[in-house]
């Protein structure tokens, strides 16, 4: 079977403007649907994080005792309330905390480690929550080394600093590597304050912010928030959340009625608010990649179907002469690859400087070669079927067609 | 060599049948030239596609070297055309974005050839027609006699049994279609086979055998030769009358 590639290449060379705009069109489409195929895989990929959490049973809502000239001790009643909530039937367990996973704002810090202070060094930024040995069961994240805090290593005092933490994996492999990190130190400020111990490995828990690298470095501290405020988290079944949005108010409001209670949200609608933008994004760039693949392959089609026009009678000319109508299809079919591999090939080495140019100017992560690679096998693929049906056409055209005046 | 027997030819559509060919019989024998001439709308061109098998036939046998081709596929057609047959059509039909060798060498590639064998027939071809040293130039930049020139190097090129063409001369002037006629003659002499369909009288003297086909039938004059034609003719006429399209 030959292809015929020379004198397809030589016409075209005759030719140059309707394929030489074809061919830009191909270089550019590679080079932004690569890079925006590469951004919303990104985007994807960042989405479907796991956070550790069973995020559509724990909810988490915030309390607010406003009064706070009232001799009421505010940390006995939020035992009081947490004590309620957890004898609730339909409640798994409860808790306090600092902030909610993937909640957008809360607490990070950066800590000290090492042996010595002329050896230490600085430990990964890292969300931090501050809770009590409910949490682990109440975000149903799963302790995979050590173990939890007892309840009477939780220091509920306020103003004292935490001495025992737990420690995500991901945190732990960063700061001590291969190193067990159980029993391990941490320093809170400059080597030497505030020592905290290291008693448990969390397979995951991210923090409240979804768009930091730092959001899988979680730790979780033995001391739970104190004061007027109170950010609680309960965990319960899918189907009792919406009840307990009455069940709870109502019943913390038995012990003191002079507070607010709202903000009822679980990590699920967390979830979807964190990545609101990055789903739009990806919504918005994928639209762009499937338009400019329609642009492109009704481009294609229109310049074969051009073609196909102009070329009646020599189409007729190459069929009397000897051409089956195999040979008319590959024709079309060579000749607009042929476009396509150029283009294609041009286009992926835009998309890779394209690429470095977003790296380097957004802090996007470099484009791997796969995405143009694919997006090349993509265009073959979506020029065959471009070309296929007006080629066909082309074949049908009667061989008599050299013979009349047309 | 070539033997159309009874051949019909009918167009239809959804209101009108026209008989472009009706019980079309006629025999060419190997070496032969022979002239095709007829008014306009006879038959001669359906005539023409249906020898060079560029399209189908209705009813009737179509012997090419003695096998029966009536109702081969689209591309054993599409073989034979590229084998057998070399077409010179009236408008040269050159591909404009080839140049001349590419031009020459479109039937060769069908064939299969390699590029070496393609090479040496176009080079070949060419030098047949006197065109050997412009090779390389696009058709736009030569004259109509010079690309019908080339277009008889085309159809020459794959050494066809036979030639087709269809008015050769068509679109030249008086000199311009001298030379054609003559390169034609040459190349009946070394033994190719000629089938020519012409409106020109001049032209078609010269062949060996001029057959005119009136209403889709063939009307062989030189079978009278020496004798007063007139009578046959009307005739002929008076058969054909009866033959025109009918409403169905």
């Amino acid at each position: 079977m030959m292809l015929h590639v020379k004198p397809i290449l030589s016409s075209l060379m005759r030719n140059k403007t309707g394929p030489l705009l074809l061919l830009v069109q191909i270089m550019l489409s590679v080079a932004i649907v690569a890079n925006a195929s590469f951004i919303i895989i990104e985007r994807l990929s960042l989405m479907q994080r796991d956070s550790g959490v069973e995020e559509t049973q724990v909810f988490t809502f915030n309390l607010y005792a406003f009064d706070t000239d009232t001799d009421i001790d505010l940390d006995k009643q939020r035992q009081r309330d947490l004590a309620a909530i957890r004898r609730l039937p339909e409640v798994i367990d409860a808790s306090t905390i600092n902030m909610s996973p993937l909640g957008g704002g809360g607490s990070s810090s950066t800590f000290t480690v090492g042996e010595s202070q002329e050896t230490s060094q600085y430990a990964p930024e890292a969300p931090i929550f501050y809770s009590d040995e409910h949490l682990v069961n109440t975000l149903g994240v799963k302790l995979i080394e050590g173990r939890n805090f007892y309840a009477d290593e939780v220091i509920t005092s306020g103003g004292e600093a935490p001495t025992l933490v737990l420690v995500t994996q991901v945190f732990a492999q960063k700061t001590w590597g291969d190193e067990s990190p159980l029993g391990q130190i941490i320093y809170m400020g400059e080597w030497g304050d505030y020592p905290v111990k290291v008693i448990g490995v969390i397979e995951t828990l991210q923090g409240a912010w979804v768009d930091r690298e730092m959001n899988d470095n979680s730790l979780i501290f033995n001391v739970p928030m104190n004061g007027a405020f109170h950010k609680y988290v309960v965990r319960s079944d899918l189907d009792n959340i919406a009840s307990l949005k009455e069940i709870i108010p109502a019943l913390l409001h038995q012990d003191e009625p002079n507070r607010v209670i709202k903000g009822f949200k679980t990590i699920a609608e967390y979830r979807q608010s964190a990545y609101r933008a990055h789903e739009l994004m990806a919504t918005v760039l994928g639209m762009m990649v499937i338009l400019l693949l329609l642009i492109t392959s009704l481009g294609l089609a229109g310049l074969v179907m051009f073609n196909v026009g102009r070329r009646t009678k020599q189409i007729g000319t190459r069929r009397a002469l000897g051409a089956t109508k195999g040979d008319i299809v590959r024709f079309f079919l060579v000749e607009n690859y042929i476009i396509c591999i150029i283009g294609g090939s041009l286009g992926a080495i835009l998309a890779l400087q394209l690429g470095e140019q977003l790296m380097q100017l957004y802090s996007l992560p470099i484009l791997a070669p796969i995405y143009p690679l694919l997006t090349f096998l993509g265009l073959i693929v979506l020029t065959t079927i471009a070309v296929i049906v007006p080629a066909q056409k082309a074949a049908m055209i009667s061989p008599a067609t050299a013979t009349r005046s047309v | 060599m070539l033997a159309m027997k009874n051949v019909s030819k009918i167009f239809k559509t959804d209101l009108v049948e026209t008989h472009a060919l009706r019980d079309f019989n006629l025999e060419v024998n190997e070496g032969e030239f022979v002239a095709v001439t007829g008014p306009s709308g006879s038959g001669k061109t359906t005539f023409l596609n249906i020898a060079g098998l560029l399209e189908g036939f209705t009813q009737g046998d179509y012997f090419l070297d003695g096998v029966n081709i009536s109702n081969v596929s689209d591309n054993k057609s599409a073989a034979i055309r590229n084998e057998k047959i070399g077409f010179i059509f009236q408008g040269f039909n050159l591909i404009s974005d080839l140049n001349l060798a590419e031009n020459v060498e479109v039937p060769l590639r069908y064939r299969g050839f390699n590029a070496k064998e393609r090479q040496r027939r176009v080079i070949e071809a060419l030098e047949q027609v006197g065109l050997a040293a412009r090779m390389k130039h696009l058709p736009s930049q030569l004259s109509g006699g010079q690309q019908q020139r080339v277009a008889i190097a085309r159809a020459l090129a794959g050494k066809p049994r036979f030639l087709l063409a269809d008015e050769p001369t068509g679109n030249l002037d008086s000199l311009m279609a001298r030379q054609v006629m003559a390169l034609l003659e040459n190349i009946n002499q070394a033994g190719t086979t000629i089938i020519m369909v012409t409106h020109d009288g001049d032209l078609a003297r010269r062949a060996q055998r001029n057959i005119q086909i009136v209403d889709g039938q063939v009307c062989d004059f030189s079978l009278y030769q020496g004798q007063d034609l007139s009578a046959t003719k009307e005739a002929h006429q008076q058969v054909n009358i009866a033959n025109k399209p009918v409403a169905v």
